[in-house]
């Protein structure tokens, strides 16, 4: 042993080897943060419910104007006026969408605010209906209050 | 027998702790690693799914000979029984829009505040990272003649149908 404290060689090499190791320990850790941080944007990408909200407002305004379509074709055999057939089947639409969301645990809805029409044919054509639209996962709440869907194309 | 060098044998047992221990602490950390480059391929899988569903949605009889709507309206009301699909007009599309990719179709609507569930394409049995994609179609009597599938709707009703797409990597 005592030839071990006299021997003083060497000391560069067993410094670099150090720091070499300290570098790699470095890098994996750094490593490791750039994983860390893209299984949460991933994550966070999958969770937020994007297409649902997207899907929601899309399928409200071409649904609006189906409705419409069907409301002037069932005037026509219909006492009732054009707004009061719209707002029937709306309703029907706004049930069966909140009941179909409350499936996957969101609540929804889909409520008609007013029925417009710019051309004074009121009881006979539509040309643009105000909704409000409401969506809830828990995690995420998205409004749109009110909006305007022209339903005359 | 030679006692020199004993420092550098030392040395060289530090230095392959140290290297183990980096080693094992990479190693460690690709176990993190797999989820998470999953989790990415779930997302792309997520986003494919849902754009050929908002595809065929908007598809004006080009390529793809019916879009969403008149698919499902064209249901024969029947559930498919693996192999065989049920929906050929749906699966068709689907298949040329997501190759590489299985995926099962449900259709879930309400009939008198019951939800029915019905299957109507079925390609296997979804693997651990299988993802849902949903999109909604309403019918009326008109695009169900036109169609001619079997829902039962009166000429004053609507019907709320959701798509629901199950789908995964093989």
């Amino acid at each position: 042993m005592e030839s071990l404290k006299d021997d003083t060689k060497g000391q560069w090499i067993a410094l670099s080897g150090l720091v070499i190791s300290l570098i790699l320990i470095g890098l994996a850790a750094l490593a490791n943060q750039a994983m860390l941080a893209g299984y949460h944007s991933s994550n966070a990408a999958l969770e937020f419910p994007k297409e649902n909200i997207r899907e929601l407002n899309l399928h409200t305004k071409d649904n609006a104007r189906i409705i419409r379509d069907l409301s002037l074709s069932i005037n026509q055999t219909s006492n009732e006026t054009v707004p009061v057939i719209f707002e029937n089947l709306f309703d029907s639409y706004s049930d069966q969408v909140k009941k179909l969301h409350a499936v996957h645990g969101e609540t929804v809805n889909v409520s008609l605010v007013s029925i417009n029409s710019t051309n004074g044919t009121y009881n006979h054509d539509i040309d643009m209906i105000l909704v409000n639209i409401r969506y809830n996962d828990g995690n995420t709440y998205y409004a749109s209050e009110p909006e305007m869907i022209e339903v005359r194309e | 027998m030679n006692d020199r060098a004993q420092l550098h044998t030392l040395e060289g047992l530090s230095a392959a702790f140290i290297i183990t221990l980096t080693v094992l602490t990479i190693t460690q950390s690709t176990i993190i690693v797999t989820p998470q480059n999953e989790l990415a391929m779930d997302v792309q899988l997520e986003q494919l799914s849902s754009d050929s569903l908002a595809v065929i949605d908007m598809a004006e009889h080009g390529p793809i000979r019916n879009n969403l709507t008149e698919c499902i309206a064209g249901w024969d009301m029947t559930e498919a029984a693996y192999p065989d699909n049920n929906l050929e007009e749906l699966d068709a599309p689907l298949s040329y829009l997501l190759p590489g990719i299985l995926y099962n179709v449900d259709l879930a609507y309400f009939n008198n505040d019951d939800l029915n569930v019905k299957k109507v394409i079925i390609h296997g049995s979804p693997s651990e990272n299988a993802v849902v994609v949903r999109h909604l179609v309403t019918l009326t009597n008109e695009t169900v003649s036109l169609a001619g599938g079997g829902w039962n709707l009166a000429d004053d009703e609507i019907k709320v149908v959701e798509v629901r797409m199950t789908a995964w990597k093989v």
